[in-house]
């Protein structure tokens, strides 16, 4: 029997410089995908290759020697030995398999848990297995329920959920506080890259105009040509902020260049409705009394990390959640899966006795040549209805001992008994 | 009949309030369906529950304390389920329910039984408390609301967030309701009590005679009046608002403890 198995290394087996040196680009893959096939080690195969991991998912009668032959492939590429890789690499079969498999597209393997890039990295190298001819049955079974565990996971927990980049951690307090961000303005004082990239998120989630206050004017200019916003006077900015809800600041300015007098005063003119401030400067832009006052909030480089990390703490708990839910899906496609392994016995079966009955058949009709349509239909469907009756009881009781877990045994028996060619399934190229 | 319902009803409550606070707390969302169901399904009961009483009294259930608690109840949960669906507040149940729970628990029970001369039961009577009790029901939720805006503010000013933060909506959101719900029950509250003071001067001969009731009722509606201009005139929102809210609350939990526990004209 053919056994599943998925032999890789990812971002905590290995480490970088390994993993870079296995990374392939996908036509170096393709040629080790089809290769595998042709040699007969992998009935099915397909290889996950990001910059955290590589791994190879097949179906094979040897596993440990599939897995050899594929990471010997991948590392002959930049002259790495099977030696160097081995001790980096981790095997599973079976469940554990099928649980890792899951995982991995679930992102609750990733490096940063939830990201949501690794999906649709699983789906890209499914597909390129998939246009190479590698992919059979159990493959096709385990990647469709990966991809619908993954989803499931994905709208049912909130492991991918809150944000774990300081830029969007700001997106999301700022929704926090507006609800929506539709038409709120933003302020940004300082031309830098950071204050930039926020702007650029907030502006994602519908903020604007933005207005872009910088000490040279020029690149005020040009930043604010660049968010399609308006270069105010560096001098202004103060007065501005009482017209905007976010103001984000990135100056290189030694000292606070926002005072709380003057947020005090922009508060009074806007009748206290909030005002954010997002400080990514190091010296802080922001005084921090600021904060104190009602209706603002601010929030410096370090208070963004603290919600970062909260964050992520709130994504490893949902994680809980998330692998019991895993655990769940593994047991159901562990039960798919051995259905999955009688159907090819089933199908010979059938199709065995199908020959058989054709045969006796026509040469019951050959010696009755005189025999009327009435009497041909009614012994072809004699004959039908007699291979249905034996067939019955046996494959009842093929598909009951999937879950009983003695189906291999079975199946073999009835090939035995009934002189059935071994299944082959699509294995065999 | 009518009674069983009634604890049917208040039951379902109690195990939408438990459920609803462990949505809060925990991180199952099935919880906050369940809590929702259990609500509605409290709701349908408490209203059979109400028209029973009705049909087998012959008038309408106003006249006694535990009568007009439960209409107060009734009407604040039908408010808190729109609400939640209306602002999409998952968690409003959670700081909605308890305080039902509260009413719907202490008040009735071990206190003086308060109930309106039959002198006092004219139809300008009847649509005085009815319409009083619409606007205390929206006050309940306007608490609610400031509660959970101060809460939330709190967790953004001191930039800890805890599993409060990840479940409570927006500040504008919870900002914007409360105001809507204080636009709401306003106006009820003031046509409420302006007919109260109509019908006491006609029948106690002075609006306010030595009514502990009405005396604390008038100084509710002050509070929230002011509130109210206040906000509309710009001047307050967000944390000072709340503050209102709180201590209009506190002055509403007053009017009732005054109308419960002293002696007046408003019942025997």
């Amino acid at each position: 029997m053919a056994t599943l198995f998925v032999a890789g290394m990812n971002h905590r087996s290995a480490g970088v410089e390994l993993r870079e040196q296995l990374a392939l680009e996908e036509d170096k893959l393709r040629g080790i995908l089809a290769d595998l096939n042709d040699r007969g080690l992998c009935a099915e195969v397909m290889i996950l290759s990001t910059c955290n991991r590589v791994e190879v998912y097949g179906l094979a009668e040897a596993p440990g020697e599939a897995r050899a032959a594929a990471f010997r492939a991948l590392g002959a590429a930049r002259g790495v030995s099977l030696a160097q890789v081995e001790p980096c690499l981790y095997h599973k079969t079976e469940s554990e398999a099928v649980l890792h498999a899951f995982r991995v597209a679930a992102s609750l393997d990733s490096m940063i848990l939830g990201e949501p890039q690794i999906l649709g990295q699983v789906k890209d190298a499914f597909a390129l297995a998939q246009s190479c001819r590698t992919v059979g049955p159990t493959l096709h079974a385990l990647m469709t329920q990966a991809f619908s565990v993954a989803k499931r996971i994905r709208t049912e927990t909130e492991v991918g959920r809150h944000a774990v980049s300081a830029s969007y951690a700001a997106v999301e307090l700022a929704r926090k506080i507006f609800g929506s961000l539709e038409d709120k303005a933003v302020l940004l004082v300082g031309a830098g890259e950071m204050g930039e990239l926020a702007a650029r998120h907030l502006m994602e989630q519908g903020a604007m105009p933005v207005y872009v206050a910088n000490r040279t004017w020029s690149r005020a200019q040009d930043l604010a040509q660049a968010l399609s916003g308006t270069a105010v006077p560096y001098e202004q900015f103060p007065a501005t902020m009482a017209a905007v809800d976010v103001v984000i600041t990135s100056t290189a300015a030694p000292e606070p260049i926002v005072r709380a007098l003057e947020v005090d005063r922009a508060l009074h003119s806007r009748r206290h409705r909030p005002l954010f401030f997002i400080d990514l400067a190091v010296p802080r832009n922001v005084e921090p009394a600021v904060n104190d006052l009602e209706g603002a909030f601010c929030y410096d480089v370090d208070d963004l990390r603290l919600v970062v990390e909260a964050n992520l703490r709130e994504r490893h708990k949902e994680a809980q959640r998330a692998e019991a839910l895993v655990e769940r899906e593994v047991a159901k496609f562990a039960a798919r899966l051995r259905d999955l392994e009688v159907v090819p016995t089933i199908v010979s079966l059938r199709e065995k006795l199908e020959t058989i009955r054709l045969g006796e058949l026509d040469k019951a009709l050959s010696r009755l040549p005189a025999a009327s349509d009435e009497t041909r239909q009614v012994m072809e469907a004699l004959s039908q209805a007699i291979v249905n009756k034996v067939l019955h009881a046996p494959i009842v009781k093929l598909k009951d001992s999937t879950r009983q877990g003695h189906h291999a045994r079975l199946a073999e028996l009835i090939s035995e008994l009934f002189g059935l060619r071994r299944p082959q399934r699509e294995r065999e190229p | 009949m009518n009674a069983v319902l009634y604890d049917v009803a208040l039951t379902a409550y109690i195990i939408a309030t438990a459920s609803a606070l462990g949505y809060l707390l925990g991180r199952r969302d099935g919880l906050s369906r369940f809590t929702v169901l259990a609500t509605e399904t409290g709701w349908v009961l408490h209203t059979l529950a109400l028209v029973v009483r009705g049909v087998e009294l012959g008038r309408v259930p106003l006249m006694s304390l535990a009568e007009t608690v439960s209409v107060v109840i009734w009407v604040t949960v039908f408010l808190e389920l729109w609400a939640e669906r209306a602002y999409r507040v998952k968690v409003l149940g959670a700081f909605v329910l308890p305080v039902v729970l509260v009413l719907g628990l202490a008040l009735p029970t071990g206190l003086r039984v308060l109930v309106l001369t039959p002198a006092a039961t004219s139809a300008w009577v009847k649509v005085h408390v009815a319409l009083s009790l619409v606007g205390l029901a929206a006050l309940v939720l306007n608490f609610a609301a400031a509660v959970m805006y101060l809460l939330q503010e709190r967790q953004l000013k001191t930039k800890h967030p805890g599993t409060v933060y990840y479940r409570l909506p927006s500040l504008e959101t919870l900002d914007r309701l409360s105001y809507r719900t204080l636009t709401l029950g306003f106006p009820f509250l003031t046509t409420g009590l302006l007919l109260g003071v109509f019908s006491a001067g006609k029948a106690w001969g002075s609006p306010f005679a030595y009514d502990p009731l009405a005396l604390f009722s008038s100084v509710m509606w002050a509070v929230y009046a002011a509130t109210l201009s206040g906000r509309a005139a710009g001047r307050w929102r967000g944390r000072r608002a709340a503050y209102f809210a709180l201590a209009g609350f506190c002055v509403l939990l007053l009017t009732l403890g005054a109308g419960v526990l002293l002696q007046g004209k408003h019942g025997t």
